[in-house]
Parts: C-alpha cells; structure tokens; sequence
C-alpha cells in the first residue's frame, strides 16, 4: 500500500514538473550558447554582434545582472567607434545607462557596473542630485552591499541563531554559557531585525522604482507642460537617469535628480 | 699639365665661339586671344643680319593684312671693361585684323643667314568675337570707357575644397582701357583661412574673359587655407582706376600730336563676394587623424637598441609631404613608463608655393630611460586626409624594441619620491575605460525577491513553531534547570552564608573574639562541608591542595588561607572595628570566587 501511494506521487510528480523543466532546460541552453557567443563578438570588438547575443538572452527571459552589464559594456562600446560620426550616435549611452541600472537592480552589490556607470554618466550632461544626509547614505549603502535576497537570507539566518540561542539559554545549566548565549542572542536578534528593515526597504525600493533613462541620439527637449508648444525648460542628454512621476497621454511627467519637474515625450524614457 | 690645362680652356672658348655663331634666333610674338575686328600686330624677329631679301612671311589664313611687312633693324656695339658685345635684331613687322572667331595659326616663316635656313614655330592666336554692349560714341570721355571696360575680379583657384586643404586667390584687374593709374586698393579680409601671400610674375596678359580681351594685370596673389568648415564669403575688394581716353580735338590746334585731347577718367571698381564651400572630413577618422590635409610621408629615427640607463636619447620623426604642414602637431609617442619624456621640439622646413605648402617637419622626442630593461616603443602613428582620393591614410613606425642596461647607479627598485629610479612618488592614472565584461558560464536568471512572499512567512513560521514545539517538549527539563540551578547557588553558599551571618551578627555587636571564631568557623566548616574532609584532618595545606585539584586560582587559594590565619592571630590581639569589616568583606569575596571557580 505504501508503496502504491509513493510510485503514484513520483508520477505525478513527474508530469507535472518535467515539462516545465525540459522548456526551462532548453532556454537555457539556449541562453548560455547566446552568452558564449556575446563573449567572443565582444572580444573581437563585434559590439553588434555582441548586443544582439545578450538581447537575445534578456528576451529570453534568462538575464542575470551579468547579462544587462555586459550588454552595456557593449553599447557603450559600440558608442565610441569611429566609424560613428559622432560618439555615441546612436543612442548607445543612453542604452549603456539603462542597462547598468538594470545590471545593479538585480545585483546592488555589482562594484563593476557601478564604475561603469559613472563613467558612462560623466558622459551625459547629467545635474548632481540633491546631497543626501550622512544616515541617509550609510543605510543606502548598506542596503546595496547585497542583494534583497541576500538580506532576505541573512535575515533567516539570524532569526534561526537566534532561536537556537534563546534554547541554548534556556537548557544550559552553566552560568558562562548562559551568559554568553544571552546577550548574543540579544545582538543577532538586532541584526535580524536590521536586515529584515533592510531586505524589505530593498524590496519595496524595486517594486517601486520608477527610474527611467533619456534614450534619444542626441538631447531631447522637456516642456513645461506636457504639450508641444509649451517653454522647453531643459534638454537632457540621452543616459540622463530621471524619475517618472505620472503618466499623461503620450507625455510623462519627470523629476530630475535635482528635484526640477518637466514633461518629456513617454517615447523618449524607458524605465529601468 | 699646365699645357694641358690650357689647351683645354683654348678649346673650349673656341667651341663656344663657334656654337655663338650658330646660335640664330628666329622668332614670331603676336597677342593672343585678339577680338574679331581688331587690329594687332605681329613681329618676326631675327637677331643676325638676314641674307637679303630672304625672309618670306607665311600665309595669314583667316587674317586680314591691313599692314606690313615693316623692317626695322637695329644694331648695338657695346664696350664693357674692355670685352666688346654686339648684338643686332631684325624686326619685320605686320599688322593683322581676325577677319572670323576661331583660332587660327600663323604659319612659319622663313629666313636665310648665311644662307642657312630658319623658321619659326607655327603660331597659335585665338580670334574671339567681343560682345561690346556699350557703344563708344560721343566726345563725353566718361562715355569712352563703358561698363564692361574695367573689371575687378577675385578668382579662387577652388570653391569647394576640405578644412585643410590649400587654394589659391589672385585679385585681378581686366582692362581694355588704357590704365594709367590706379589707387585705393582694399584687399578683403580673408577671414576663416590662413593665407599666405604669393610672389607672382607681375607682367601683364593678354586673356579671353566673358566674351571680351582684356588685359589682365594680376594685383595680389595669396595661398589660402580654410580654418573652418562650412561656407566662407570672400568679402568685395576695391580699388579705384583712372583710365586714359584720347579724344580727336575739336580745337585741332595742335598739329605735332596728331591733335588729340587727353582725358582721364575714373572709376570704383569692386570685385564681387566669392563664396568658398568647405567640406567637413568624411566620418571614419582614425583615432590618431588630427586635421592633417594633403599627401605624406613619415620617416622616423629610433635611438640606439641598447642603451644605458639615466642616459638620455631621442626619437626623430619626420613628417614631409605637401600639404597642411604648418597646422601638424606632434602624432603622439607612448613610452614607457619608466621613460621620463621632456618636450618636443619641432624644426620645420616649409616652403610655400602656388598650389601649397611643402617641406618637411621634424619632431624630436628627447627621453631619458630611467630603468634598466626589456621595452617596445610603441608604433607612432600619423593620419591624414587626402583630399585628391578624400580618404584617411594612416602612417606607422615600426615597434622599436629598446634594452635599457642598467648603469649600475639605479636600484631597480622603485624609490618612493623619484628616487633613482625615477619613478614619480605616486603611480599616475593615465586614463579610464569602462571594466570588462563578466566571462565564465552565465549565472542564473535572478530569482525575484521572497522577503514577505508566502515562503518567506512560511520559513518564519516555521521557524517560530520549531522554537514553540521545542520549547514545550522541554519545558519540564527547563523548568527544573532554572531550579536546579537555583538550588544549587543556594546550597552553594549555605553553610557558609549561615556562619557567616553569625559572625556579622557578632561584628554588628561588637564581640572581637566571637566574630573572629565565627569567622574561623565558618572557613574551615565551609571547605570541610564542601569537599566532605572532616574539620579535624584540615590543615592550610589540605585547603591548598583541595582548592588546587578543583581548579582554584592560586592566588585565591593563598588569600584564604591568608584570611584565616589573620583571623586567628586577631582573635586574642587587640584590634580596631575596621578590621573587623575588612576581613568579613574579603571572607565573603574569597568564598564566592571559590565558587565561581568550582562551578565552572
């Protein structure tokens, strides 16, 4: 009878996952074939061949950080080839700037993609942000030293330890260990509590990101209203990174970095 | 060899004489274009004496005699410092009209001298047909000189050339009016080029221009050279002209100068704006193009392979060609870092011509290799734009491989501060790139993020029910542990505790003797209840070694010992209460290190 019931679980088992693994299996591959290929046009300095390879990757749904940062690496690339008339011609650094956020988003703590993108930026002509305040910035950086999982993970890990030295506490009949369980257990108790702020504030930091980037070739006008004829009261580059505040027709509504409001054409920003 | 010296130099003067003589120049000059219906002459000229009657004028097909021939012949002897030159010229002179538009050749003539033969080339004049739009009627001597008479022209050689390139820009004066003088002349700024002015043959010549001949009198000529691109306009020049017009006097009252009145007549001439295109480079510049424009070469002199260290050398390099030579910079060298660089001079050799500038530049890099080692020199490169292909062309050196010996004054060590070595105290950054991109097997798509997902909570959950679970499994064990516990750091001090409160309490009386048996009770009693000894075997050293085998610092264990032997001396010597205090407060100090210890 046991039996029975565990051959019938293995084969529902089976039929229900298979499929789906053998699909997730094949795109994989696939992915990983495209991701050699990116390598090697990109080392050849093919940078066309090499953007197309990684696209394929992120339209396969199969991007890592890794992907969107070496895609970027090779649009910024393909943006300084003197067979442009101009560098950047193309659009390429706004594309670059794009997907080094994309690359960042995934993985905060990628030290690579954030250079690159600085130096992609000191490309654009970009307005320095409002200066934050020291907490501000520690807690910024502390939350982009690892990934919302990776806070996510630590936090387990802690509640867990936790745990197990409120028990050790409580079971141990020596003085020393009782004590030294206590207050560790006090400590990692405030760490969990920290990485779980920090793991949830990353959260909610992506689910609401409405960063966006300039793409255009050159620079593109924002109005005062979203309507044609209005003042242009700026002219960003492509690359510069702006914040959507709503959506108006064919017109968003967008916040520099230096707190100026201003209505772009929807076409002319992607969102990281 | 005198001798032969001479006779040498006899017949070589002898030669010359004889080839003197036979040197007889034969030649026509007439103008050309001449207009259909003027008249205008033609001159056979011979500079020995012709054999009589000898020379016979060829056929002037599509010309009209009207004159001629006229000889005229001249002779001249001169004496200078004693050596006598004479020279003789024979002129047959004809007057012609084109009778039609075209061009027409005026045959050979032929002449004897000496009864030897010569003819003259066959010459080519060009009959144009004059569109004259103002007649020259009437005795007003402003009416004399029309329109069309006088023009200013400013010709550029080009009007549509690259940044870079070189044209060429004459102001002319065409004039079919007798030009006595002219003043006032403003040549326009040539703004956006780099010009040069030009030496030109200033004689005047004779040119087909719009239709008419004019004679044309070349006033400036300058070599240019855009700075920028885009269109340039070439500002009017001015100047100003005063012809002179003879007119038939009516007075007739001069009968020597065939009575003709002269008049002067003045005009403001402009030339018009010229407009010049300047092309933008075609894209596709290489990295090392820097705005060279023409056609180049590029030698290079590398220094000696093997060289000392701290010893100084230098690169040539030399660039010639025709072209933009004066707007070159250096191409740049890398060297390494080791070398240091000092700054490079030029030397130019540039000459300019009509069409261009051409010569040579020559840049030389002086270097002084501070480290001992194995170093390639870089290919230098230089770029140009042909504008005759309008393509890039890139020029190299070849990498140049360098052995730098150490002369035995350097460590090789870098010295922090330029040292020896000379190696600058900090490392420079020299330029920035963006990183790499990330090799190795692709990573995993990123997982969405599980903080306040189901699993999240389950995880947490279960990890609470986890701790629940044990908790209340264990619960009993717990329970009785902070008991046990409990008891045991009671009984722990107990017996002791009790003596002691005793001989507090006496303290608190004030009963020396009692307080100090108390407190010698309460110590032997403590160790004797706690290791199980009976009082009666105990001595100091049984205490000593008890405590020793369980772990008790010495340093306690001396201090209790110490503790009861001072309560037993104090017990029968007179005292102060303070000791009293001081020997309850280290007992109960002692007694609870010991257990501390004991329970470790």
């Amino acid at each position: 009878m046991k039996r029975t019931i565990a051959y019938i679980l293995i084969i529902v088992a089976s039929a229900v996952l298979c499929p789906s693994q053998l699909v997730a299996a094949d795109s994989r591959t696939t992915a990983e074939a495209h991701w050699q290929e990116g390598i090697a046009a990109y080392e050849s300095r093919n940078y066309d061949a090499a953007i197309d390879s990684f696209r394929q990757i992120v339209l396969l749904g199969e991007a890592s950080a890794d992907v969107y940062y070496n895609l970027a690496n090779a649009y910024f690339k393909r943006g300084q080839q003197p067979t442009l008339s101009r560098p950047f011609s193309g659009g390429e650094l706004g594309n670059a700037v794009l997907n080094y956020h994309r690359a960042l988003k995934l993985n905060p703590a990628m030290e690579d993609a954030r250079y690159n993108l600085e130096l992609a930026v000191d490309h654009t002509n970009d307005t320095d942000g409002v200066p934050q305040s020291f907490i501000s910035t520690l807690w910024h950086g502390l939350r982009n030293a690892m990934t919302t999982n990776g806070w996510t993970i630590t936090s387990i890990v802690m509640l867990a330890c936790t745990l197990t030295l409120v028990m050790i506490y409580l079971l141990s009949e020596r003085i020393a260990v009782r004590k030294v369980c206590f207050f560790s257990a006090l400590v990692i108790a405030l760490g969990f509590a920290v990485s779980t702020l920090l793991a949830t504030s990353s959260h909610y930091a992506a689910i609401n990101d409405n960063r966006a980037v300039v793409q255009c070739s050159d620079t593109t006008p924002v109005h005062a209203s979203p309507d044609s004829a209005s003042k242009i009261i700026r002219q960003p580059s492509q690359g510069v990174t702006v914040r959507i505040s709503r959506n108006h027709g064919e017109w968003s509504e967008i916040v520099f970095a230096d707190g100026e409001k201003g209505w772009i054409r929807s076409s002319a920003v992607e969102m990281v | 060899m005198r001798l032969l010296q001479r006779l040498t130099l006899v017949v070589a003067l002898l030669l010359s004489s004889l080839t003197l003589q036979a040197q007889v120049s034969f030649s026509v000059d007439a103008p050309s274009p001449v207009a259909v219906g003027e008249a205008f002459r033609v001159e056979f000229k011979v500079d020995a004496e012709p054999d009589r009657n000898s020379f016979t004028a060829p056929a002037f097909e599509g010309f009209d005699v009207v004159a001629g021939p006229s000889v005229s012949t001249g002779h001249s002897v001169q004496f200078i410092n004693g050596h006598q030159s004479s020279s003789y010229e024979c002129t047959y002179t004809y007057v012609l009209i084109a009778s039609a538009a075209g061009r027409h050749t005026i045959g050979s003539a032929t002449i004897k001298v000496k009864d030897k033969e010569y003819r003259t080339t066959p010459l080519l004049v060009e009959a144009v047909t004059e569109n004259k739009s103002t007649a020259k009627q009437g005795q007003n001597p402003e009416n004399l000189v029309g329109k069309d008479d006088i023009l200013l022209r400013l010709n550029v050689s080009d009007t549509e050339l690259y940044k870079g390139e070189s044209m060429r820009a004459s102001l002319v004066l065409y004039t079919r009016a007798n030009i006595d003088h002219i003043d006032n002349v403003s040549i326009p700024p040539f703004d956006g080029f780099w010009s040069q002015e030009l030496s030109f043959d200033n004689t005047p010549t004779r040119v087909e221009y719009n239709g008419g001949v004019y004679e044309a009198y070349k006033l400036v000529e300058m070599l240019l050279s855009p700075q920028q691109s885009g269109t340039i306009v070439i500002p009017e020049a001015k100047l100003t002209a005063r012809a002179q017009v003879f007119i038939e006097s009516k007075r007739n009252s001069n009968i020597f100068f065939g009575g003709r009145d002269i008049y002067h007549v003045t005009r403001e001439l402009k030339s018009p704006a010229v407009s010049v295109t300047v092309k933008e480079f075609p894209s596709g510049a290489p990295a090392s193009f820097s705005g060279a424009v023409g056609s180049f070469r590029l030698e290079s002199k590398m220094p000696n392979s093997q060289l000392d260290s701290n010893t100084a050398d230098q690169i040539e390099l030399t660039i010639s060609g025709s072209g933009n030579l004066k707007f070159l910079s250096a191409p740049r060298l890398i060297l390494p870092e080791s070398f240091e660089v000092y700054d490079t001079k030029t030397i130019d050799n540039i000459k300019v011509t009509p069409s261009n500038t051409s010569g040579s530049i020559t840049y030389t890099y002086p270097f002084v290799a501070r480290s001992p080692g194995e170093f390639t020199i870089e290919p230098i490169e230089f770029s140009y734009f042909d504008p005759a292909t309008g393509q890039y062309h890139t020029l190299a050196t070849e990498p140049f491989a360098i052995r730098v010996m150490d002369d035995g004054s350097a460590s090789t060590t870098p010295v922090i501060s330029g040292g020896l070595t000379g190696y600058p105290a900090t490392m420079r950054q020299l330029d920035r790139d963006i990183r790499f991109i990330h090799t190795g097997k692709l990573a995993h798509r990123a997982a969405s993020s599980f903080v306040l997902s189901p699993a999240y909570w389950l995880i947490i959950v279960l990890f609470v029910a986890i701790f629940i679970v044990v908790f209340v499994l264990l619960r009993k064990r717990i329970r009785d542990n902070r008991n046990i516990v409990a008891r045991r750091m009671k009984r722990a001090d107990k017996v002791a505790v009790q003596r002691l409160r005793m001989a507090e309490h006496s303290m608190k009386e004030g009963r020396r003797h009692d307080f100090y048996e108390e407190m010698l009770r309460a110590m032997w009693g403590y160790i004797s209840d706690k290791f199980n000894i009976p009082v009666s075997n105990l001595t100091k050293e049984t205490i000593r070694e008890e405590l020793y085998r369980r772990n008790v610092s010495a340093a306690v264990a001396e201090h209790f010992c110490d503790i009861i032997s001072r309560s037993e001396e104090a017990q029968y010597a007179p005292s102060t209460d303070g000791e009293m205090d001081e020997v309850y407060a280290d007992a109960v100090e002692v007694i609870s290190k010991i257990e501390e210890a004991i329970k470790r």
